[in-house]
């Protein structure tokens, strides 16, 4: 640590050491670390009026986990309406990062094979272009498009493909593609950075080994790609399962995703506790998932890039 | 000369010493004890193949690499501790270090901005040394404008707008081409002149070490194996590396029949025993029955006119490389490969299909300890 | 020209469909901001209208909103740039070891769900208002501050990443340079460490404002009882659907594509082929440089603000309306015809016209009546509750 700190003034200069330090451990502690122990510090308490806080009844309990887990009838009960909604979020998002990732692989590769110079940045700028526009705004796109006047129903009905319309937000098709929508460049765009670096010899290479189209992706793009892959479905997984705009204006009434409980719990129910320990749980699970996979796929943390 | 150069005074004090400098990398070491001592207004030269520690050495006497062991004193004085920023040396990065969103005159003029001289000034100043280095009026140019000699100026120029007591130049020339290294090879040595400083120069061509230097330090594997003029270098290398690295040499390998201390007798397998000088100056002398290897320069061998001259022997014509004004011929010995090279002096002295009698006088043979010697 | 077989088409194909479905949602919702219907659709097609532009003109909590968003980006700019800046500098000077630590703590905001640092935020900050028995005009509860600070935890990574990619291609020599020739350290990092990276502050400020800007999840969290731009138009979106929402995509989508093409001008008048076309030729020249661009796009958005300030589409609303109550008497005088028979025949909806249809205020029974989402309800201008 010492070492450390001589080592960036001498290379830096007093001044401009004391800049990087400082930054960094207000980022570090004040903005990322502190704020984590103190909402894994309230998930352990009890939900009490300010005025008690600090007071005698202010100790450690599991009882904000035993509510997620049990609910709150009897101590043997179990709260399958939460813990529903936690899989439900969760396998909704793995579904969604999966067709994320079937839609946007060939879109990644085409681009970064097969275009080059103006056509390959103005299809890049094509792409980002979407994303400078309000994430609720993109979810008011699909609300509008999935209404039951909306253009799908209506050429739906036109065609006569079914002749009532059809309630796709209940039925959450709405929700599912907005939310694959929403986090579209996430995916593109690690996949394209692997694929670009990939030598266009070797793919030709592999071709002319006497390999078919799909043997020269899942034998030398895929590999080649993994860590784009991984460090893709990791951003939109994560993001999917932590999203909140998109169901609260795409959900159906009856399902909730379950950052909506935890906004519940902190907004009306004013249970700062309970939100914690929901919000930690939710952590939790999502990075024990995330790192499940690396670990499958055998790729590092490190690789993760935007 | 308009130019004046404060610098130039003070640099005929300073001089360099190396005392038992060591750099280790963790396990690895970089520099082997380098002693040596440079004087005031000196060129320098250090020469010797890629990696063997050259920069790192360079990097000491600036102040970016503390030696892990040893000390290097400028003026006499300590550098431990001293930064780069304030010993009297600049150096000149192998890979130039141009800034590249300056123009021309702010890369010459930063030396002098980081120390508060006002713009004009620095100007003016700027232009000064565009005019030593011929580039007049180029002041106001993209680096990126600039060809790559260009280039080497504007790196030569911002450096002595430090007015450094010692210039150090890390193979300045190897980015360029063959005929601008030529060129500029003499320019560095008039610039040299001209400002009289001390230069401190890397190359691993041996080319241009023995063209500009006063003296030479001769390089392998973090080892300073010889320092001398170029001379001493090329006619009277020490070890095995030096004859071997400096120059073609054939080199064969014998066994010490006898050393008076003025001749020695070695047995090389080419027939009769060659005769060859003691060099005592030249490292540990050798002792009857010593392995050792005997070192030939091409030129040195010549094509026998009688039976009778000493170290003569007899070989096969293998091929010929014709270069114009050269002629290097292939011979062979009893198995062992030997090179030839004969002024072209329009005979051919060479007849291909039978014996050819070759030899050397006995000052141009030079048996040294064996030792490692430098890959082709 | 050649016959393009199957095969080399399907590349094609397939990304026309992808772009399709990126743009198509937008584009249908550019389109219902200019129906006259209450709501945004596109068909049926009532009139064409600006009034929806008009009617943002006097949103005044969504102005509100906007203030407060723009306050808090450039508060975020000013934080998380020089954060990043500093992590990326950090990272490229420790050993591997302890940049591999470093760099899992740094990206880490990223894949934290923004629901998560929005909470921590906001507990970690009450805790230490509490701590110091700050008053709760303080800004430990500021909705501004604790924003920002909730905003950059994870902008700040997005910074440092773009801060990253520039700095590895930085020549280290450079630095070594300046101080060999008596640069102190400070003033190399100053003179040649900062100016290399200048582009990438100006890029990362933009990212960082603009993530700033579209935030909601942490944003939902931390403003507490303010607003801001993203928070009022996700309550409108839940409290009703309104084309003057499609309105705002407008403007948003129109401003956007002016950064776009005149960033891609800048970029194609900057090649070296373009320069070479336009060295003799000083008209087109002018005609492609950015400023030209931007000042002709300029114009038509002025252009267009003015028109959407004098259209007037009363007539046409007025005429729709008409036909309206025209049809509601017709539905309502078919009703009481018929009352044992609760379904309009299908029929019936022929002859409504092309302006016509089975638009809000009717008591025409709906196919799938209890729904709240229906336009039904939200064309009576009765609020959906989500
Ligand atoms: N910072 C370092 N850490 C570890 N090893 C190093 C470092 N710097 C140099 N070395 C090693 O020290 C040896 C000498 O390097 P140096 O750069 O001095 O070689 P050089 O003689 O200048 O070679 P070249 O002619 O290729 O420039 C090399 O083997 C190199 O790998
Ligand atoms: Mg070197």
């Amino acid at each position: 640590m010492r070492d450390l700190f001589y080592d960036l003034v001498r290379r830096n200069g007093m001044a401009v050491c004391i800049y990087l330090m400082l930054a960094v451990s207000i980022w570090v502690f004040l903005l990322i670390i502190l704020p984590q122990l103190t909402m894994l510090d309230y998930s352990f308490r009890f939900n009490l009026p300010p005025a008690k806080i600090g007071g005698p009844e202010d100790v450690y309990t599991l009882e904000q986990y035993r509510y997620f887990f049990q609910g709150s009838g009897a101590s043997d009960g179990i709260n399958t309406l939460d813990i529903g909604i936690l899989f439900k979020t969760l396998l909704s998002a793995v579904f969604v990062t999966i067709f994320d990732l079937i839609i946007c692989y060939p879109v990644a590769f085409v681009l970064a094979k097969s275009s080059t110079g103006a056509k390959a940045r103005l299809l890049v700028l094509a792409l980002i272009v979407p994303y400078w526009i309000n994430e609720i705004l993109r979810a008011f796109a699909f609300r509008i498009l999935f209404g039951a006047t909306g253009v799908i129903n209506e050429t739906g009905m036109g065609i006569g493909l079914w002749d009532t319309p059809i309630d796709f937000i209940r039925e959450d098709v709405a929700l599912y593609a907005g939310l694959a929508y929403a986090y579209i460049l996430l995916m593109i765009f690690p996949l394209y950075n692997a694929i670009e670096s990939l030598d266009r010899n070797q793919i030709e290479a592999a071709r002319d080994m006497g390999a078919n189209w799909w043997q020269v992706h899942a034998k030398v793009v895929i590999p080649y790609a993994k860590p784009g892959i991984a460090s893709g479905m990791t951003m939109v997984f994560m993001l999917t399962s932590g999203a909140l705009a998109a169901p609260q204006i795409l959900g159906g009434p009856s399902n909730l995703w379950f950052t909506q409980l935890v906004y519940q719990w902190f907004n009306s129910g004013g249970n700062w506790p309970r939100g914690s320990a929901y919000a930690m749980v939710l952590l939790i699970v999502c990075i024990a998932l995330v790192l499940l996979v690396m670990r499958l796929f055998k790729v590092s943390i490190g690789e993760i890039r935007q | 000369m308009a130019l004046t150069f404060s610098g130039v005074v003070s640099s005929m004090t300073k001089e360099i010493s190396l005392e038992h400098v060591w750099v280790e990398f963790g396990e690895f070491t970089a520099v082997h004890k380098a002693n040596l001592n440079i004087a005031g207004g000196e060129f320098f030269s250090f020469l010797g193949p890629s990696g063997c520690g050259k920069t790192t050495l360079l990097r000491c006497i600036s102040g970016f690499q503390e030696p892990t062991r040893g000390k290097v004193r400028i003026g006499g004085e300590d550098m431990k501790g001293v930064g780069p920023n304030k010993r009297p040396t600049a150096l000149i990065f192998q890979n130039l270090a141009l800034f590249p969103l300056r123009s021309v005159a702010d890369n010459i003029a930063f030396p002098l901005e980081v120390r508060g001289v006002d713009k004009k000034t620095r100007r003016k100043r700027a232009d000064e040394l565009l005019e030593l280095i011929a580039l007049p009026g180029q002041g106001d140019k993209k680096v990126s404008e600039l060809s790559g000699g260009q280039k080497q100026r504007v790196a030569i120029a911002r450096a002595l707008a430090v007015e450094p007591d010692i210039l150090l130049l890390d193979e300045p020339l190897s980015a360029l081409d063959l005929k601008l290294r030529q060129h500029m090879r003499t320019e560095l040595r008039a610039i040299q002149k001209q400002v009289g400083l001390t230069f401190i120069y890397i190359t691993h061509d041996q080319g241009e070490a023995l063209t500009m230097s006063d003296r030479i330090a001769v390089m392998n594997k973090g080892k300073i194996e010889q320092i001398g003029d170029g001379r001493s270098i090329y006619d009277h290398p020490t070890t095995s590396f030096v004859a071997s690295f400096v120059g073609e040499n054939n080199v064969l390998d014998g066994t010490v029949l006898s050393n008076d201390g003025k001749v020695m007798q070695i047995d090389a397998g080419m027939g009769t025993p060659f005769t060859v000088e003691s060099h005592p100056a030249g490292g540990p002398a050798l002792a009857p029955g010593d392995a050792c290897h005997l070192f030939i320069r091409p030129e040195a061998l010549r094509v026998s006119r009688d039976d009778s001259s000493v170290n003569q022997f007899e070989t096969n014509f293998v091929t010929e490389e014709f270069e114009g004004n050269m002629r290097h011929i292939m011979m062979n010995t009893n198995g062992k490969d030997l090179k030839l090279s004969l002024i072209n002096d329009g005979t051919n002295a060479i007849d291909a299909n039978s014996p050819v009698k070759l030899d050397f006088a006995p000052e141009l043979g030079i048996a040294l300890k064996p030792g490692e010697l430098a890959s082709a | 020209m050649k016959m393009k077989s199957p095969t080399t088409m399907i590349p094609g194909l397939y990304l026309t469909l992808f772009f399709a479905y990126l743009f198509g949602p937008l584009i249908i919702m550019v389109i219902t901001a200019f129906n006259s219907s209450t709501f945004p659709r596109v068909s049926p097609w009532e009139c064409f209208t600006t009034d929806w532009f008009g009617k943002l003109a006097s949103d005044d909590k969504l102005l509100a909103g906007l203030g407060n968003s723009l306050l808090i980006g450039v508060g975020v700019v000013c934080v998380a740039i020089p954060i990043g800046l500093a992590a990326a500098i950090t990272l490229s000077q420790v050993g591997p070891k302890l940049r591999a630590a470093l760099y899992t703590i740094f990206i880490a905001p990223i894949l934290v769900p923004g629901v998560v640092i929005g909470l921590s935020t906001l507990i970690f900050w009450d805790r230490i208002g509490t701590l110091f028995n700050a008053p709760y005009e303080s800004f430990f509860y500021d909705g501004t501050f604790l924003t920002i600070f909730g905003q950059v935890t994870f902008i700040a990574a997005y910074s440092m990443l773009v801060f990253l990619s520039r700095i590895q291609r930085f020549d280290t020599t450079l630095t070594e340079a300046a101080l060999d020739m008596g640069a102190t350290p400070t003033q190399a990092f100053v003179k040649v460490l900062l100016p290399f990276m200048a582009p990438a502050i100006g890029s990362a400020t933009v990212l960082a404002f603009l993530a700033s800007l579209e935030n909601y999840n942490t944003t939902v969290f931390t403003i507490v009882s303010s607003s801001t731009f993203t928070t009022v138009l996700s309550s409108k979106v839940r409290y009703g659907l309104d084309p003057s929402i499609s309105a705002v995509a407008v403007i948003i989508i129109a401003i956007t594509l002016i950064g776009a093409i005149i960033y891609e001008c800048r970029n194609r008048y900057n090649t070296k082929g373009w320069a070479h076309v336009i060295a003799d030729r000083p008209v087109l020249k002018i005609a492609t440089h950015p400023g030209t661009v931007a000042a002709i796009l300029g114009v038509l958005t002025l252009a267009a603000v003015v028109f959407i300030q004098n259209h007037d589409s009363s007539a046409c609303t007025a005429q729709v309306l008409e036909e309206k109550r025209a049809l509601q008497q017709q539905l309502m005088e078919q009703q009481s015809l018929n009352t044992p028979e609760k379904t309009v025949p299908a029929p019936t909806m022929p002859n409504l016209g092309p302006l016509g249809g089975d638009e809000g205020g009717t008591s025409a029974p709906s196919p799938f009546g209890n729904n709240i989402f229906s336009p039904e309800n939200l064309g009576t201008s009765a609020p959906a509750e989500n």
